[in-house]
């Protein structure tokens, strides 16, 4: 892979990021309502709203003021501090809702991928047959389901009726201080929002796999391995599924960049607390640092792993790369 | 075979032994020495540790349980010895008597500097004009006329006052520990974290916070009243309330806060449930713009869209157009109670009825407004003294249901008079800026709510003169109102009584605010795991209340003599719903049964795309 190659998705990534920071900075600001009038406090003078806005910086011009401390503060890592979660730094309240973000739904992603791309192969290659009928039925299915509706029924099921599973949440509050103990304590939270993400995201990777393996099927080096006496399960594992899998790589990356984002649904629904409920929460209190946080948070990834798909593309077919 | 085929069944192994891991960690395991926990659900996360930067009721529960009140509350939501355990009033101060020998968590001396400490940075705030945090508790200090603080020894703190009333007895300024914060004036306190574990003189103190997830207290050994049954106390935190209701079906939490009609019904009828209807101090309304009454006033471009909307007489017709009943049945389920004056009936030593109540009556309304000088015109629609067709915006608030529900009753309602009301729904922040004047207050009836303190003056503010461009979503100003505003403050008692019924008459009769309903909370609980259960006060809930005695009240429910003790919910009865109307495009279904719809609909869509006929070519199936 040539230098320029790289330094001009390098660049075309950094102008991006820019154009967001920006954008970001201008989308907020211009929906209606001011973090100052959340909350009705009826004892609140003029002269205290007032000294409030001061505080959060919001009584200065948006252009200049306003906008050259933010990109001044962005560029130096600083996101400045939550205006909900009143003295808590961005970064702070951000960083802690990445981990069981990413725990939920990365690891929500990985199963879906293997599971996604497996029934996919398998429904694609026997079309029409059993595995295709119940598998591609039912991808169809979770995949056209909000994830409320997918997980409202596992908690009353799973949770409620049969007690096997916490209802939401992330930790059992007081639980096990013990490393061992605080870990089976998350996988036993972690169980049904996993298995609600999974089902939910299955049926995507599920549907393409299966076209883009539909279409493997009909190319002639498939026919030459068949003619060269080769087992259809040796023939599906080493020449269509890696075939299959390339075009998998641009949507399985665009997917992942989203990781970060969460499932805000999904989250909201089991009370995860990861980034889609503090993404909720940010946005109910006009929390504009937070909210340009996450954003922030979730554009940059997005961007990232599309620059790794770029760059992976390239290595993988040289046409890309002119 | 491939070294990449032996390791899949690897995989289906590790996966299968996660899920058995869960599986038996997710099993309820006894062990003796586990301690007891109360467990107490709320979709209302914790916003802030330090009690001066919280503005939500699971905040100030919060900092009650770790903080003393200096005067407490008492089951009847009455004053009860605190960090004081007395005092006597004189004509211009109140001398409080400490407790002697109490200390905090972490064993240090508590007394009376540590409430001159507390106290003072609200009188500090309130001598320049400024506030505390976010400025919820230092106005209690201002409200009960405090001017001044001082403690002549370690048991006793003189507060001296501009007048008599005891308005000083419900101050909600938690006493922090001046061995802690003591270098903090009251802007740096503002910027305190209040990094769990606290240190606190109250029942529990808060041990661990993990914010969206839940709060966690345990028992304080050196608290200063009778120690509760329970060991620790957990806040915990919902996004998605049907998750709360499954989780106190499950047990997984003991009591949940704000349950829905639909969800509390269903609870109710499970007798392993006890649920209690809490009337709240607070209310529903339907407020008029009136900019410009009593000053003449006018905004360019913005403000009321016709000058009816600040004749009382216009208004008070439209107060026949609205049937309490319905809206308390269709819109709050039962629960609640039909909206008259400007004080709750929860305040029932202030809460007066009016004297000439409006009753629901379209006809007389109608007859009303054409006495007033608003006739129909040839097409039916109703014209203002300008001749003008009057068309009415509605603004209110995406923060409940409710609240659109309600619109569009008043919508179907005020249409049969003849006007027309479009509703726009917008969240509570643009909602709370588009009232200001300043942002041209381009609305003519606002529908919101208002929750009070326990004195009925910060309800009553906000229809004061100075409240416009603050709280005022009326822009109502009238100086007779103002003046006897300002004569309550001075006036105890009976005296106190008879204005603030003067009061109440005269917002019931200009009507620039038309009280839809006194909202209620509904909360359920277990009664397998805890007796003594009370609502504090009787008309209120167990929890989430004034004070925080009943943590420390509950008992072990197989300790409790058969049959426990009588529940708190005789008035949680609801009466059968009369026959009501509907209002176009109020929305009544239930959430679940929509949802099982959905699920039908897409399920059957699945199965029909499964069963597709088999495609032309497939040659190779099995």
């Amino acid at each position: 892979m040539n230098v320029a190659y790289l330094v001009r998705k390098l660049a075309q990534a950094l102008v991006t990021i820019a154009a967001i920071v920006i954008l970001l900075f201008v989308l907020f600001r211009a929906m209606p309502g001011s973090p100052d009038r959340v909350s009705k406090n009826p004892n609140m003078t003029p002269a205290m709203q007032a000294a409030e806005r001061a505080r959060w910086g919001l009584d200065k011009p948006l252009v200049p003021d306003q906008l050259v401390a933010f990109i001044g503060s962005t560029v130096t890592g600083d996101l400045g501090t939550s205006i909900k979660f009143r003295g808590q730094p961005v970064t702070e309240v951000v960083g802690a809702a990445v981990g069981p973000t990413i725990l939920l739904v990365g690891l929500g992603e990985a199963i879906a991928i293997i599971v996604g791309l497996a029934l996919g192969a398998l429904s694609g290659w026997r079309r029409g047959g059993l595995v295709d009928r119940l598998g591609n039925g039912a991808s169809l299915v979770f995949y056209s389901m909000p994830y409320f509706v997918i997980g409202m029924p596992l908690i009353m099921v799973f949770a409620s009726g049969l007690g096997w599973f916490p209802t939401s949440g992330m930790t059992t509050p007081g639980a096990s201080a013990d490393p061992v103990g605080q870990v089976l304590d998350v996988a036993g939270h972690l169980v049904l929002p996993l298995t609600a993400v999974t089902l939910g995201l299955i049926g995507a990777y599920s549907i393409l796999m299966r076209s883009a393996i539909i279409e493997t099927r009909a190319e002639d080096y498939i026919t030459t391995a068949r003619a060269k006496g080769l087992t259809d399960a040796r023939i599906l594992r080493h020449h269509a599924f890696p075939n299959a899998l390339l075009p998998m790589v641009t949507f399985i990356a665009i997917n992942l960049g989203y990781v970060i984002a969460g499932a805000i649904t999904l989250e909201v629904v089991f009370s995860w607390p990861g980034l889609g409920t503090l993404t909720v929460a940010a946005l109910n209190a006009r929390d504009y640092p937070l909210l340009q946080g996450i954003f922030l948070l979730v554009s940059v990834s997005v961007v990232m792993f599309n620059l790794l798909a770029d760059f992976v593309y390239g290595a993988l077919d040289p046409r890309v790369r002119s | 075979m491939s070294a990449r085929a032996r390791w899949r069944p690897g995989r289906v192994v590790a996966a299968l032994a996660f899920a058995a891991s869960a599986l038996v960690m997710a099993l309820p395991s006894a062990a003796a020495a586990d301690p007891v926990v109360l467990r107490v659900g709320t979709t209302q996360d914790l916003d802030a540790s330090n009690p001066f930067n919280t503005v939500l009721v699971s905040g100030f529960e919060a900092f009650q349980l770790t903080y003393s009140l200096l005067v407490e509350f008492d089951k009847d939501a009455h004053p009860a010895p605190g960090f004081a355990d007395s005092w006597e009033r004189a004509a211009d101060r109140v001398t409080f008597h400490i407790r002697t020998g109490m200390q905090w968590s972490d064993g240090e001396p508590a007394d009376s500097a540590d409430a001159c400490f507390s106290w003072g940075l609200a009188l500090a705030a309130i001598e320049d004009a400024s506030y505390v945090g976010v400025g919820y508790l230092d106005p209690n200090v201002k409200d009960a006329g405090v001017t001044r603080i001082e403690c002549p020894d370690a048991s006793t703190v003189v507060a001296y006052t501009t007048d008599q009333s005891d308005r000083i007895l419900q101050v909600y300024v938690p006493i922090l520990p001046e061995h802690i914060y003591g270098k903090d004036d009251y802007t740096a306190i503002a910027e305190e974290k209040f990094d769990a574990p606290l240190v606190g003189t109250g029942p529990y103190t808060l041990a661990e916070w993990k914010t969206g997830q839940y709060a966690r207290f345990v028992r304080n050994p050196q608290y200063w009243g009778p120690q509760g049954y329970e060991d620790e106390i957990v806040l915990r935190f919902y996004s998605n309330p049907d998750a709360m209701v499954q989780a106190l079906k499950s047990g997984e939490i003991d009591y949940a806060r704000d349950v829905n009609a639909d969800q509390f019904e269903q609870l109710r009828a499970d007798p392993r449930f006890t649920g209690v209807v809490g009337k709240a101090n607070g209310f529903t309304q339907l407020a008029f713009n009136t900019y410009g009454s009593g000053t003449g006033e006018t905004i360019e471009g913005g403000g009321p869209s016709t000058l009816a909307l600040l004749d009382p007489a216009f208004r008070d017709a439209l107060g026949y157009a609205i049937d309490k009943k319905v809206l308390l049945y269709r819109v709050l389920g039962g629960y609640g109670d039909a909206g008259t004056t400007i004080v709750p009936p929860v305040l029932s030593d202030w809460h007066v009825e009016p004297t000439t109540p409006r009753t629901f009556d379209i006809a007389l309304a109608g007859q009303k407004l054409d006495a007033a000088g608003y006739p129909l015109d040839g097409s039916g629609k109703r014209l203002d003294k300008q001749g003008k067709v009057i068309s009415l915006r509605l603004v209110t608030t995406s923060t409940s249901a409710d609240y659109a529900k309600a619109a569009a009753f008043v919508k179907s309602w005020y249409g049969q008079l003849g006007i027309g009301v479009s509703v726009a729904v917008m969240d509570s922040s643009a909602l709370g800026t588009l009232l200001l004047p300043s942002a041209g207050a381009k609305y003519d009836l606002e529908l919101w709510d208002w929750m009070g303190n326990p004195d009925p003056n910060s309800l009553l503010q906000v229809l004061r003169c100075d409240a416009i461009e603050n709280t005022s979503d009326s822009q109502y100003c009238n100086d007779a109102y103002d003046s006897l505003y300002d004569l309550q403050l001075t006036q105890t008692g009976e005296e106190r009584h008879d204005t603030l019924a003067q009061m109440q008459n005269l917002i019931y009769d200009e009507a620039p605010y038309d009280i839809l309903y006194y909202d209620a909370s509904l909360h359920a609980y277990r009664t397998n795991r805890f007796a003594g259960w009370q609502n504090m006060p009787a008309s209120s809930t167990p929890l989430f209340s004034y004070g925080i005695l009943q943590y420390t009240l509950l008992t072990n429910a197989a300790d409790a003599p058969i049959p426990p003790v009588a529940p708190a919910t005789d008035d949680a009865t609801q009466p059968a719903v009369p026959d009501l109307p509907d209002a176009g495009g109020a929305v009544s279904g239930r959430p679940v049964a929509l949802l099982a719809m959905v699920a039908a609909v897409v399920l059957g869509a699945g199965v029909l795309l499964a069963r597709r006929p088999r495609p032309a070519g497939a040659d190779d199936d099995g």
